[in-house]
């Protein structure tokens, strides 16, 4: 498979304080990867970098061979990335329709088009179809995230980083999501999921990164990272055997 | 029926009020500076009205546009040049760059335009509508200048409304004023956003300027009059929506008029100015409260 997005020796952070030191990750086309790894580790500060949100020092981000450090958020989405903060962030006051039209803020695309993209998220979350022109702050937390999710998606990225995607939601919830991920990926889309429940993580994706204090400390396939003495004690809470 | 017509006035003052605080409601919401230039906007797009109508004859209410034209423009330049260099700082600071702005502008329209009190008068005067004529058992009267002038007042701040609702770029203003963050990450320029923002919301000041020339007499200090009844109108309807300066507006407006008829005309700013620190002090959200945004 050909590499989407390929970062190397990726410093960056904010202000004076350094969060990530030297970071080197790949995403594949068409995979869904996932970056995984405990409170502080840099995970969100990682996303950001990469989606021109926080400044990096020195590195590079290669997307479809171009090095995209430096250019402004707006360019990046341009360019095809797509970020899903952590904590939703939905605009408040706008419905869900609204929301999700202000991810295709950027395309120039015709109206018939973007149609075309929200009856994608629509039949993809249909939940959110039943709540189209509901306040989005009316939502509950499934729902906001699959709105967040899907607001992601009108922006017709070649690549989506989702932020903590089962963030104070039920074991139910995330399973629904999880599944609707695993259709999106199927239909083409590549992944770059940042996820602090280890075990979703790795069942989702099928490549890992392990973020500790900023450095990538372990990567690999989904299945041997499971079975990593390490990972287990660390990350899923199970003594090694 | 004297309350009745007490109440009639109010409220075509407060269509022309709602014109006035809408865009430095706009302003503060989405950029998050409390813009002490919007006073001398309106001064000048008052000025500028006056000159159109006293040089080329052209009427306050036809100029309005162009007036809103030019104070676009002098607004977008202005935050472009120098309130972007500061919009990251601390709001304390971006309200002393705008009150150093209104300081240059007022002393630049005193040299200018001279002290004098000038006023649109219009040839021939609008007159009034004495609804008495019509109806005999009912007597009321309707100032024809001010209702225009309400009229017009409202169809801006209806336009602005409509352009937050349903274009591009008003979408992306209201997206910023949300949430920030969340817009740039949907590939908002958020430096351009503020732009218009700021031009936005000098544009209706140089409209409501306009709107109030043949009304209010002009003079070159009289922003800090109208930058007061923003001000309150804001705390009244509720920050950076169009709907609170609307009814902030309208609030105004009646409750200057009633104030007028039972403690005397001097006491009106008294009045709303008391209003607004009990406001401040029970329902700090204003009335329409806080969520909404358009």
């Amino acid at each position: 498979m050909v590499d989407l997005l390929k970062a190397s020796g990726l410093c960056g952070g904010y202000g004076d304080v350094q969060v990530l030191h030297d970071v080197a990750l790949t995403v594949k086309a068409g995979e869904i990867v996932c970056l995984i790894g405990s409170n502080g580790a840099g995970k969100t500060t990682l996303l950001r970098v990469l989606s021109g949100m926080a400044k990096s020092t020195a590195g590079s981000i290669l997307f479809a061979d171009q090095d995209l450090r430096g250019l402004p958020a707006q360019e990046i989405v341009r360019r095809g990335i797509a970020h899903v903060p952590e904590g939703r962030r939905l605009f408040a006051g706008m419905t869900v329709r609204e929301n999700l039209l202000m991810g295709s803020y950027l395309r120039g695309d015709g109206r018939a088009v973007i149609n075309k993209d929200l009856d994608f998220v629509l039949a993809t979350f249909p939940k959110l179809a039943e709540r189209l022109h509901q306040d989005a702050s009316t939502l509950s937390g499934g729902e906001q995230q699959m709105c967040a999710i899907g607001r992601g998606l009108m922006a017709n990225p070649t690549l989506l980083m989702i932020d903590e995607l089962s963030l104070g939601l039920s074991p139910k919830l995330v399973g629904e999501l999880s599944k609707a991920l695993t259709e999106i990926n199927r239909a083409g889309q590549s992944i770059l999921l940042v996820e602090q429940d280890v075990a979703t993580a790795l069942r989702l994706a099928s490549t890992g990164f392990v973020l500790d204090t900023g450095r990538i400390v372990l990567s690999g396939p989904s299945n041997e990272l499971v079975a990593n003495p390490s990972v287990r004690e660390a990350y899923l809470g199970m003594t090694a055997a | 029926m004297l309350y009745v017509q007490i109440l009639i006035n109010g409220i075509l003052l407060g269509g022309l009020y709602a014109c006035i605080a809408v865009g430095f409601s706009l302003v503060w919401g989405v950029l998050n500076v409390i813009n002490i230039l919007h006073g001398s906007f309106i001064v000048l797009g008052a000025y500028l009205a006056f000159f159109a109508y006293t040089g080329l004859g052209i009427h306050p209410y036809l100029f309005a546009p162009f007036a809103a034209l030019v104070l676009f423009m002098l607004g977008y330049a202005v935050q472009l040049t120098v309130i972007n260099r500061v919009i990251e700082a601390p709001v304390l600071v971006t309200l002393t760059t705008t009150f150093g702005l209104a300081l240059l502008l007022d002393n630049l329209m005193l040299v200018v335009f001279a002290a004098n009190f000038r006023k649109v008068s219009l040839k021939p005067p609008l007159g009034v509508i004495d609804l008495s004529d019509t109806f005999p058992s009912i007597d009321l009267i309707v100032p024809v200048d001010r209702l225009a002038s309400m009229l017009f007042a409202l169809v801006f701040v209806a336009l602005l409304y409509w352009l937050l609702r349903h274009t591009v770029v008003g979408r992306a203003i209201v997206a910023v004023r949300m949430d920030r963050y969340a817009a740039t990450l949907m590939g908002v320029d958020t430096t351009k956003v503020f732009a218009v923002t700021f031009a936005l919301g000098a544009a209706l000041a140089g409209a409501a300027g306009a709107l109030l020339s043949p009304i209010f007499p002009i003079s070159p200090l009289a922003g800090t009059t109208y930058l007061g009844k923003a001000f309150v109108i804001c705390v009244l309807g509720g920050l950076g929506s169009v709907s609170g300066a609307l009814v902030g507006g309208l609030v105004l407006g009646v409750l200057e008029s009633f104030g007028a008829l039972f403690f005397g005309p001097e006491h009106s700013l008294t009045l709303s100015f008391t209003v607004l620190i009990l406001l401040l002090i029970f329902r700090p959200n204003g009335i329409m409260g806080k969520r909404g945004f358009v």
